[in-house]
């Protein structure tokens, strides 16, 4: 709904400019034509100008604010998934709930696992929490050592506060133990 | 009397227009998902941008799609290695009867499983079976509800022709 009437009011400011624009044209080409000095075509390009690059500030102005109003930084958090070797670990899948409802469920390809190795990061989910503690559970799904099926939790509770927040889910390789290891933790 | 009824008349052909119309997906990007394939493999439709994408959800307990899958494997095989994949998705609760229907019938193609039926009701799937082609561009451009003896003809031109594009 939202989206609809920012994209509504976008349009109306630009096709409002548009006519303006136009007008202003219409008027400089319905007067005679040796009445245009050179002075005043420059500043007719220096409007034309201005008038463009104050529609790309609109532009941007309204993406942001598109951004804001459907991710406020207040409660937008942000999961991301990321893997360190992944020597113990083939990562199949991730399911995330929050406060007891299953927000994401993300099946990894071949070229996704191996990108994580490669130190890529993925997004895995954006959501709106209001402040105050809520409880995030990920749960991994994939190869363990010796290419057992693997399946484990991990549980942290998020303090949310005002401002963003970011939260990794990272997997790691416990080399003593051989075993992977799943840590949750609040990027700063 | 007469005027009345030939508004209503023109009010329901233009309702029955708009449902067909929301209900097409013909033109609109092709929804992404991640499946999991009988070979354990999760297949990600996003990563075959760039080939021409033939999506079949079909059932165990659907006659047409078992007379249907040879038909579709035979193009698969002659095609593939021209940019053209296909991407068989199953809709059954239990995968086991899906694995030995794959078996008997020996198709070739990735199988995946859609247990959750989340794909078939991001592609609107609502009779048994639905083909879907998919082009180069990640853009859905045909939409097949059903299967009949002849169809694979018409699924034979779209492959060739996106093919080209």
């Amino acid at each position: 709904m939202t989206r609809v009437f920012i994209s509504y009011l976008a349009r109306s400011i630009v096709a409002t400019m548009l006519v303006a624009f136009a007008a202003t044209t219409i008027a400089q080409e319905a007067a005679p034509a040796d009445a245009v000095q050179p002075e005043q075509s420059r500043s007719l390009d220096q409007e034309v100008q201005a008038l463009k690059n104050e529609v790309l500030d609109l532009n941007r102005d309204l993406f942001l604010l598109e951004e804001d109003l459907l991710f406020p930084a207040n409660s937008q958090v942000a999961l991301f998934v990321s893997m360190d070797v992944g020597e113990y670990f083939a990562l199949d899948s991730v399911t995330v709930k929050i406060d007891g409802k299953e927000v994401s469920n993300y099946l990894y390809t071949e070229r996704e696992v191996d990108a994580l190795i490669r130190g890529g990061v993925h997004r895995l989910h954006m959501a709106n929490l209001k402040t105050g503690e809520h409880q995030l559970v990920a749960v991994f799904i994939g190869k363990g050592p010796h290419g057992r099926d693997y399946r484990r939790g991990a549980t942290m509770t998020i303090d949310k506060g005002i401002g963003a927040k970011y939260v990794e889910l990272k997997i790691s390789d416990r080399v003593r133990q051989q075993q992977p290891e799943f840590i949750i933790r609040d990027w700063e | 009397m007469q005027r009345f009824r030939l508004f209503a008349g023109l009010i329901i052909c233009a309702l029955a227009s708009i449902s067909l119309a929301s209900s097409d997906l013909a033109g609109q990007p092709a929804p992404d998902f991640a499946l999991k394939s009988a070979n354990g493999e999760n297949l990600r439709l996003s990563e075959y941008r760039g080939d021409v994408v033939m999506i079949n959800f079909w059932a165990t307990w659907c006659g047409p799609c078992r007379q249907e899958m040879p038909l579709l494997d035979e193009l698969y095989s002659r095609y593939q290695r021209v940019g053209f994949n296909l991407l068989g998705v199953n809709i059954d609760d239990d995968t086991g009867r899906a694995m030995k229907m794959i078996d008997e019938l020996g198709v070739t193609f990735p199988v995946l499983f859609d247990s959750r039926k989340e794909v078939s009701k991001l592609y609107e799937v609502e009779a048994m079976p639905v083909t879907v082609l998919v082009d180069r561009e990640g853009k859905v451009r045909h939409v097949h509800h059903g299967y009949k003896p002849g169809y694979e003809d018409k699924y034979l031109d779209q492959i060739r022709s996106l093919l080209r594009e």
